[in-house]
């Protein structure tokens, strides 16, 4: 039946919105470049959400964790080869997401008697300068989104994950408004608090037009950092050690935190 | 079987058991030498030690000093003399090596990222234990190239425990993979005799014991011990004082490593040693 091209197409369509219900209500989780690298951040998870994958890469995921995990180890796996057999420079996040992952993912999601991978990720690739940052957002279907600039869009020193494509929006729409790409960890840090409980507080909603008040967010951050806890990591942009991945404990970011 | 770098099937349950055996499986790391035991024809005793270098580690008040000559030969004739024989494995790590440079520079590389894709494929550090025995089994699987004459690695490991108690560790290894941690030093390489004699007789009976040691006595002790070694093994360069050429000193520390640079070692060379 499905060998049928209209039923193909329905059944594809089925999956997506299996897939992304499944995936709504995952927690955000926002990164963003600043003066000294990139910035991880999520809160109150129960499981790691921030992986380091290579020297100058690491990844957030919201979704299932079995398929998380596959996805990471297949990432980890690959990276870690390519920089043995060649050298850690010829790790490149552009090629680890358009020439593996990427296709995997497709293959495994329009392939409808199979399982598809019910993921959804974001990679970052620290650079020696903020220029050279790159995050790319990998879909479930393989869908890859960049961070360049593109005809429609300013070259962006930010990027998001939420559940729902309303609530990535709205972090992004904060992000590009709030956030400087030469910020200290300080102001960074609080920007991303800031984008995920706007991305939190509009996981729940499908009709906002316009991101909660400022008075709205600082409200619920508080009451989320009362009771949970912040996972984040740094990819720093300190050229002098290989390994840039370092997770940041909660004790060493709440005095950073501006209420 | 012909793997594509994508294909990762439907069945991946978690991370390859080891670094190497995931290296083994995509062909990127020659199989284990399965039979170290002679083949008929080949003459009884092929394997001779010609771990020709020397390669000194003691513990001293600030961690463990790592130190070793630059030269490197190949029969009478020296190829090198800036050989680096005292590898950073990991923040904490360091792995100093006499022996074939060939084997045993890909011995550290493979050791660098199986930590490293330990800690990350796992999320925990690979504890001190299994570090140690991780450089063992890489020994263990390379012994069938050294009883075939090629490939001997005789290396000496030094890192920091921080469980359960903080503490600097160091450990020593024979061709065959057998470790054994010491106290207080340990030396390998063609010149390590004379080595072994100098650090013995100082812990004894020097001034005070090696675990007592400022940083540049302990550098001084080093530097004299190669020395001592150059002078009588023609496979150590000890310091060679027209070419400015002086031993790399590393050294372990709960912070870390640190490299001696070159003019410290140098100001400590020219008030204690020349």
């Amino acid at each position: 039946m499905i060998e049928e091209p209209y039923r193909w197409v329905e059944a594809i369509a089925n999956r997506r919105e299996y897939i992304e219900a499944q995936l709504a209500p995952g927690s955000p989780i926002a990164s963003l470049g600043y003066r000294d690298g990139i910035l991880f951040l999520t809160v109150g998870q129960t499981r790691q959400k921030i992986f380091e994958i290579y020297d100058r890469i690491a990844m957030g995921a919201i979704g299932h964790p079995g398929d998380i995990e596959r996805l990471r180890m297949a990432a980890i796996e690959l990276a870690s080869t390519e920089g043995f057999t060649r050298s850690a420079t010829d790790v490149s996040l552009r090629r680890l997401v358009h020439y593996s992952l990427s296709p995997v993912m497709k293959s495994a999601f329009e392939q409808v008697y199979g399982p598809p991978y019910l993921a959804r990720m974001l990679f970052a690739e620290v650079g020696e300068q903020p220029e050279g940052d790159l995050f790319l957002r990998v879909e479930y279907d393989g869908e890859i989104a960049a961070n360049g600039a593109t005809y429609a869009q300013a070259r962006r020193d930010f990027a998001a994950l939420s559940g729902t494509q309303l609530s990535r929006e709205m972090m992004e729409a904060f992000l590009a408004s709030h956030h400087a790409p030469d910020a200290n960890l300080e102001s960074g840090l609080n920007s991303a608090l800031d984008a995920w409980s706007i991305g939190h507080m509009t996981l729940q909603t499908s009709d906002a037009k316009e991101p909660p008040e400022h008075s709205a967010v600082r409200k619920h951050r508080q009451e989320q950092l009362a009771t949970a806890g912040i996972e984040a990591a740094v990819l720093e942009r300190d050229t002098s050690r290989a390994i840039r991945y370092r997770s940041l404990s909660d004790s060493e970011l709440r005095p950073l935190i501006h209420d | 079987m012909d793997r594509s770098p994508v294909a990762f099937d439907q069945n991946f349950s978690g991370a390859a058991s080891d670094f190497p055996a995931l290296l083994r499986h995509k062909g990127l790391l020659a199989p284990a030498a399965a039979n170290p035991l002679p083949q008929a024809g080949t003459p009884e005793k092929t394997w001779q030690p010609t771990e020709a270098t020397t390669i000194l580690a003691f513990k001293f008040s600030g961690g463990v000093l790592v130190a070793g000559d630059r030269r490197a030969t190949a029969g009478n004739t020296v190829v090198y003399d800036r050989a680096d024989k005292v590898l950073e494995i990991d923040r904490h790590s360091i792995m100093a090596i006499a022996g074939v440079p060939a084997t045993a520079w890909e011995m550290a590389r493979v050791l660098e990222h199986s930590f490293q894709y330990f800690r990350r494929t796992q999320l925990q550090e690979m504890s001190v234990d299994g570090k140690v025995r991780a450089l063992s089994k890489l020994l263990r699987d390379n012994f069938g190239f050294v009883m075939q004459g090629v490939g001997v690695v005789v290396p000496i490991f030094a890192t920091y425990d921080f469980h359960p108690k903080p503490d600097a560790r160091l450990y020593f290894y024979d061709a065959m993979g057998a470790q054994f941690e010491v106290t207080d030093y340990a030396a390998t390489g063609s010149g390590s005799p004379a080595v072994r004699g100098i650090l013995y007789y100082e812990n004894n009976w020097g001034a005070k014991p090696l675990q007592e040691l400022g940083e540049d006595e302990a550098v001084s002790i080093a530097l004299r011990a190669l020395d001592t070694a150059a002078e009588s093994d023609t496979s150590t360069g000890g310091v060679d004082r027209s070419g400015k050429i002086y031993p790399l000193i590393k050294i372990v520390s709960r912070e870390g490593i640190t490299t001696l640079p070159e003019n410290k070692i140098a100001a400590v060379f020219r008030e204690t040693v020349a």
